[in-house]
């Protein structure tokens, strides 16, 4: 392949995730809505499987997430390192989504989405080596943790927004959390999928490096778009 | 192999610090472009860089709609089956120590039939009166014998001009009580426009037999036998 076409097809991802961002509705990134806002009001008791669907939904439609595991797997070549890595981050969101809604802790969700939106651009200049050309070493597993912990919140604060019925709150919850872990399973594994095809190509390091920016880019755009509806909207 | 290496940064690009810098730069500059400049206008009717104007990304942001749900029989929206008409009556009121110092005179109207209106009280040689006159603007159903009449009371004041519109809430009779209380006879210039009918004099309504100084159209006042 010739250096005009790929970076043609440089431009085409760029041109491409950037409409994507674009589209977004950016004030509502992901939030539950509409007809299933309306589901989880009218529920009372636990109600199990509706709840579990939600949350693979939300995981699975869930850009910001899914742009942050794509940083973490970036270079996670062996399915030993898939695991511990998405383990720690399911750990992470599952503790913050639990206490969050459970002990009703409320952060703004403008605020949280914005750190999770630092959470893509801080995955993509680590993997850059950015970190290490600055000289600061930090231990991956807790910023996956970490991050997974502020990932949670991001899920807390779209339930909370619902009017949760008490009554069954705490089976539904853990059925919501179930269901974002399948969510999680299934994007990871088309994530996988692709990102082993991919790495198999010879263009993959300069792509790589295309790929890394774009999601440090889409990470700005993201914690940007957030920090706009916080101080325009306010405590969201 | 040691089992350690991969819990260190796991970062497997060796980029040039200028292409780094290049990338964070770059990644920053054009995020932030992108936030003020399309999702700040689209989403937010907020432009700072007055990009969103200039490509009419703003017009892309719009306040939600909430349908206005119009009270029983309040209809804002009405169409007429009868033309517009225009009258000037002149209501003459006695010295306020006399028993004509006070009487009514009312218009027939439909529901959501709306009128404006315009009052002023005139001393007889047509200068305007000082001593506010009384006045009820009210209006109520022409019940027949046995049934309840239906009353609305819509200002109670005293003035010496008024002016303002009316939707009539009921078929009915919706007009004004007038009571002078200056020493000397005066009498109320009323205007209205609208959709109403005139009452015929010595119906109800029109009980003190009170002509139009001009009605155009032609004059409403209707036969007999077509009010009520």
């Amino acid at each position: 392949m010739g250096a005009v076409g790929s970076s043609t097809r440089t431009l085409w991802i760029a041109a491409a995730a950037i409409a994507a961002a674009m589209l977004a509705p950016a004030a509502y990134a992901h939030a539950i809505g509409g007809k299933d806002a309306a589901f989880v009001a009218a529920t009372v008791g636990p109600d199990p499987l509706p709840f579990m669907y939600l949350g693979a939904k939300h995981m699975v439609t869930g850009y910001d997430h899914l742009l942050f595991l794509l940083g973490v797997i970036f270079f996670l070549y062996r399915l030993k390192d898939v695991l511990l890595y998405v383990s720690l981050f399911s750990l992470g969101h599952s503790t913050t989504l639990l206490i969050g809604v459970l002990a009703d802790i409320n952060v703004s969700s403008f605020l949280v989405d914005a750190v999770i939106g630092v959470s893509v651009s801080y995955k993509a200049f680590e993997n850059l080596g950015g970190f290490r050309r600055l000289g600061v070493s930090i231990d991956n597993r807790l910023a996956v943790g970490g991050f997974g912990l502020i990932h949670g919140f991001g899920l807390a604060t779209k339930l909370q927004d619902l009017e949760l019925n008490p009554n069954g709150l705490v089976e539904n919850l853990l059925a919501f959390n179930v269901g974002v872990e399948i969510g999680q399973l299934i994007a990871l594994s088309l994530i996988l999928a692709v990102m082993t095809l991919w790495r198999t190509t010879k263009s993959f390091p300069r792509f790589a490096i295309a790929a890394n920016a774009l999601l440090f880019l889409a990470g700005v755009v993201l914690a940007g778009q957030q920090l706009a509806g916080f101080f325009i909207v306010g405590e969201g | 192999m040691s089992e350690d290496t991969s819990y260190v940064p796991t970062a497997q690009l060796n980029v040039k610090p200028k292409t780094l810098l290049l990338i964070t730069g770059g990644g920053l500059a054009a995020g932030t472009l992108i936030v003020l400049g399309a999702i700040m206008p689209a989403e937010y009717n907020v432009d700072p860089l007055g990009l969103g104007r200039l490509s009419g990304l703003a017009r892309l942001w719009a306040p939600e709609e909430k349908t206005w749900q119009p009270g029983a029989g309040m209809d804002p929206a009405h169409s007429s089956n009868i033309p517009s008409a225009r009258t000037v009556v002149e209501i003459p009121l006695g010295a306020s120590d006399w028993p004509e110092a006070a009487l009514e005179y009312k218009f027939a109207m439909k529901p959501g039939q709306t009128l404006l209106y315009k009052w002023q009280a005139l001393n007889e040689d047509g200068s305007p009166v000082t001593v506010p006159v009384e006045f009820d603007f009210h209006g109520h159903t022409l019940a027949k014998d046995g049934e309840e009449m239906t009353v609305a009371n819509y200002r109670k004041n005293q003035a010496l001009a008024d002016e303002g519109a009316l939707m009539a809430p009921f078929d009915g009779i919706h007009g004004w009580y007038f009571k002078n209380q200056a020493p000397d006879p005066i009498r109320i210039r009323l205007e209205v426009e609208g959709y109403y009918e005139l009452v015929p004099p010595g119906q109800p309504g029109n009980e003190f037999r009170i002509q139009p100084v001009s009605a155009q159209p032609e004059d409403q006042a209707l036969e007999e036998d077509d009010v009520q």
